[in-house]
């Protein structure tokens, strides 16, 4: 009963904070229908709604939702691995663990795009080939990530591919590691002419799979002799990515080379023929596509909001403009602000190159790698975009890029319980992580952790 | 400028006694001592001063090396601002900075600074006022890329004076990142890759950006210099040696030199190859060296510094080089760390922060702690385009992040990298008759969040930023 009450709390307070124009259906499929497993159920009315075994609050931090909201001085009630509640004041129920966030910041875990190591094999299946017990997942820990995208996104011609998954870094719970697998499939543009017709007939015969199979159960009936109809080979993917069981991400011809840009070559300064490319492919397929680290995505954010693709970038990455045609080439760190203010959804990620990289091996250079993700999001800052509202570039909007947004990337309801408590504001270059929850376990201190429990805050 | 305006800047705090701009960080404990639970103080800061005796007291002493230019033409301006940060003075709280003519001629609270009558008053509202950032390891001070002709295991013979551009991406976004001088250096193919040139990132020629030429030698003593091993000589003895054999034949150069000077001996025919090395034994400039392990600095300091007796700058002093910071303390060898910031000490599972090391001290390993070089003995580099150029700060950063205090940083941005490559009495703080190079900042400059709102250079405002699109 007292659950009850606790959870109507809950769900009045996130109606009472919800979210701005954002949230509505671009890029956000898995709120309307994504596959079972990740989507999050809702207690049925007329059951009572089952009670975790073990309950713990975080109390008193300033919560940061992960949607953009704050509540200053609020709690996060956890039953199990989920949450199941955020507001003021709540009523606790009996027996919960108290975690005294007093003076903290507490934030959703972090949901980085790219990433690799941290306990994820190279390929899948990946859930036979995590390790939950891998040192560098403390690492991940250590910098605010609780969960990212391993694996491949290549296709090959017309054909999305890819092996990959979204990694949780539960560390000690191997059935907790793997969220989903092949949540993503990847496309590379331009396509040729020929593979041009090619996709086009695979979505055609894609959304005539899908009508048949809408309409099988009532044929089925006339009929009990129908077969069920079968997948058009090759159109698996993108019967996926129109389900909205995927995310197409499109990877935009030559990658990013700063060091190739500063040798005066093979950079490009203007990826705004690969970005239309892509946006034709969303038109096909009438779902939304996330545009991987594209350079010029800021010259046309209106285009990419109307066809509801999302974005992820490194606001850092430069690439100079051709003095020639200053305002339609070359980068600009005011990319994430520009973007999210037509509404196009965007995610940060580390720089690449040969000193860079998305992992957490010391063999980088700190800055310059996932040890610190807050950063990126703070030159998203310094580029215009909203301070509050950049955290979502590391957590909902990281979500949605990866279909998971049901599971994680915000203190919501239901969501899985993964989340931070930090030593001061998330986006600041000295905060640190001091808990790290993942499925609702303590996974990680910093006062316990050999890492960094001696490094004390210099500077807030 | 009128007698009143340089005796109110002067009350305004540039006289202040050394002592009371003492940061008094935050107590903390030291980084990675033997015990977690150690006592939670710093260190006081330890007593540091470069080395290099029998320096030629006044530029016009010099004989080696060329000066550029000073108080070129530029606009009288007075720039106001919520803070101005002079680094060797306390912070100004709603500070005036008064320039013209390339330097600045006052510094002080608004209230004390009588702008001169025709000078332009620029409110700068809410921002930082803080010196141009200095950039101790820089490669990208020409549109090229590639420094590393290795004509010659050992190549004295080069310089990069005459790369030097001004109107290109990357020096530009290195003004738009609020650095303003950089030591603009060869490569470490080799093992000496030639003469590095200080200069500042914006001049309407390279002549006028010209700070100092030579601004050092540039010296890899390992961790790239070996790549082109076999009967070269380019393994650790190898390279040694070749390093000696060059650096002796300079010296030599020097001697005789020295001594036609004084009218002992005929005058040794000129030598293009070894003349510029006769500076390092005047001490008109040091080597600056690419040494990067614990193995690698100890030979930088045995065999560069106490055996050669040069003026001796660790650049990019990285991984467990730090170990190292109780023997090069006491032997005025500073230390420009970066880009590389953090260590993972595999024995205790400890990450180090390599800039707090260097300061305050650390110990990892088998070796005892080591008391550091201090506030005054460490700077901040990039290796750019390692690291780009304009993101210097971000290199600060993640000093500050993982132990380094916030104010000494600022200096490791500033003053400590002028006064390891004596161009202290040019720039690296605000200071009534230094260069007019200001970085007018939307927050705290370390932070990634703020933003270069305003660049000054030599007096002259040389960057604004657009909101709209903004180059930084």
């Amino acid at each position: 009963m007292r659950t009850q009450a606790l959870l109507a709390t809950a769900v009045a307070l996130i109606a009472a904070l919800e979210l701005p124009a954002q949230r509505g259906r671009r890029g956000g499929r898995s709120e309307a229908g994504g596959p079972p497993a990740t989507t999050p159920t809702a207690a049925p009315a007329d059951t009572a709604p089952k009670k975790a075994s073990r309950y713990v609050a975080v109390v008193g931090g300033d919560v940061y939702l992960g949607t953009g909201q704050r509540i200053t001085g609020g709690t996060v009630l956890i039953g199990d691995d989920k949450i199941e509640a955020v507001g003021l004041n709540l009523t606790l129920p009996e027996g919960t663990e108290i975690i005294d966030a007093k003076g903290k910041c507490v934030s959703p875990g972090f949901v980085c795009v790219l990433g690799n190591g941290m306990g994820a094999p190279r390929t899948g299946p990946f859930a036979d080939g995590v390790n939950p017990f891998d040192p560098e997942i403390k690492q991940g820990l250590a910098a605010g990530i609780t969960s990212f995208f391993a694996g491949s996104t290549s296709g090959s011609g017309p054909t999305p591919g890819g092996n990959n998954a979204v990694i949780k870094l539960a560390y000690g719970n191997l059935e907790g590691m793997v969220l989903r697998e092949n949540a993503v499939v990847g496309l590379s543009v331009p396509l040729s002419l020929a593979d041009r017709e090619k996709f086009q007939e695979l979505v055609k015969k894609a959304r005539e799979y899908i009508k048949a199979v809408e309409e099988f159960p009532a044929k089925k009936a006339a009929d009990n002799n129908l077969k069920e109809p079968p997948m058009p080979p090759g159109a698996d993917k993108i019967v996926a990515v129109m389900r909205g069981e995927a995310r197409l991400w499109i990877s935009l011809g030559g990658g990013f080379n700063p060091f190739g840009l500063r040798r005066g070559g093979a950079a490009r300064s203007n990826d705004v023929d690969q970005i239309r490319a892509a946006l034709e492919v969303a038109q096909w397929l009438g779902e939304g596509v996330v545009l991987q680290k594209p350079m010029s995505a800021w010259m046309l954010p209106e285009a990419i909001a109307a066809t509801g693709s999302m974005v992820f970038l490194c606001p850092r990455d430069h690439v100079p403009a051709d003095p020639a045609d200053p305002d339609h080439t070359g980068s600009n760190i005011a990319s994430a602000a520009l973007l999210a203010a037509a509404g196009v959804p965007v995610a940060v990620t580390c720089p690449s190159g040969p000193y860079a990289g998305a992992g957490v091996g010391t063999g980088g250079l700190l800055g310059q790698d996932l040890n610190t993700p807050n950063v990126d999001a703070a030159y998203a800052v310094r580029g215009g975009l909203d301070n509050r509202k950049a955290l979502r570039t590391l957590t909902l909007d990281a979500a949605r890029m990866l279909g998971v947004d049901a599971r994680i990337g915000s203190l919501e309801p239901h969501k899985d319980a993964d989340l931070l408590i930090l030593d001061g504001d998330p986006l600041h270059y000295a905060t640190f992580v001091e808990t790290a929850i993942v499925n609702g376990k303590v996974v990680y201190e910093k006062a316990k952790e050999p890492l960094y429990q001696h490094i004390q805050r210099r500077n807030q | 400028m009128s007698k009143q305006l340089l005796l109110v800047a002067a009350a305004a705090g540039l006289a202040a006694a050394a002592s009371a701009q003492d940061p008094a960080p935050a107590p903390t404990p030291a980084p990675a001592t033997a015990a977690p639970a150690a006592a939670a103080t710093t260190p006081p800061p330890i007593q540091f001063e470069t080395w290099h005796p029998n320096r030629p007291a006044k530029e016009a002493d010099y004989q080696v090396a060329k000066w550029g230019p000073r108080d070129l033409p530029s606009p009288g301006y007075a720039f106001r601002a919520a803070k101005v940060l002079p680094i060797t003075a306390p912070p100004i709280i709603d500070g005036v900075v008064v320039t013209k003519n390339g330097r600045i001629e006052a510094i002080g609270p608004a209230k004390d600074v009588v702008v001169p009558a025709g000078y332009e008053r620029v409110d700068c509202g809410d921002a930082v006022i803080v010196p141009g950032f200095v950039e101790a390891h820089c490669h990208i001070a020409s549109e090229t890329f590639d420094l590393n002709d290795t004509v010659h295991p050992t190549n004295p013979e080069f310089r990069t004076l005459d790369l030097i551009s001004m109107e290109h991406d990357q020096i530009r976004m290195a003004r738009a990142g609020g650095i303003s001088t950089t030591l603009y250096i060869p490569g470490s193919g080799s093992n000496m890759g030639g003469f590095g040139t200080l200069t500042k990132t914006w001049a309407k020629s390279p002549d006028e950006a010209l700070v100092r030429f030579p601004g050092s030698l540039k010296i890899a003593q390992a961790g790239n210099p070996e790549r082109g091993s076999g009967d070269l000589g380019t393994d650790m003895m190898g390279m040694s040696e070749g390093l000696r054999m060059t650096l002796l034949d300079g010296k030599r150069y020097h001697e005789r030199v020295a001594a036609w000077q004084a009218g002992k001996g005929e005058k040794p025919a000129f030598d293009a190859t070894l003349d510029l090395l006769r500076g390092l034994f005047l001490h008109e400039y040091p080597v600056s060296v690419h040494t990067q392990i614990y193995q690698v600095v100890l030979q930088t300091l045995q065999e560069l510094r106490l055996e050669l007796g040069l003026w001796t700058v660790v650049v990019h002093g990285t991984f467990d080089g730090y170990r190292l910071s109780g023997d090069l303390g006491p032997a005025g060898v500073p230390v420009a760390g970066g880009p590389r910031q953090y260590y993972h000490d595999r024995a205790t599972n400890r990450m180090h922060g390599l800039l707090g090391n260097w300061s305050l001290g650390g110990q990892h390993g088998w070796r005892d702690a080591v008391p550091g070089l201090g506030r005054d003995g460490v700077g901040v580099n990039t290796d750019s385009p390692v690291i780009a150029q304009e993101q210097l700060p971000l290199q600060a950063a993640m000093g500050v992040r993982m132990g380094w205090p916030h104010e000494w940083a600022l200096r490791g941005l500033t003053i400590n990298p002028a006064r390891f490559l004596g161009i202290d009495h040019r720039v690296g703080s605000l200071e009534v008759g230094k260069d007019a190079d200001l970085g007018i900042w939307s927050g705290d400059p370390i932070d990634p969040r703020s933003y270069v709102e305003q660049m000054v250079i030599n007096g002259t405002i040389c960057y604004r930023r657009d909101a709209k699109r903004p180059r930084w």
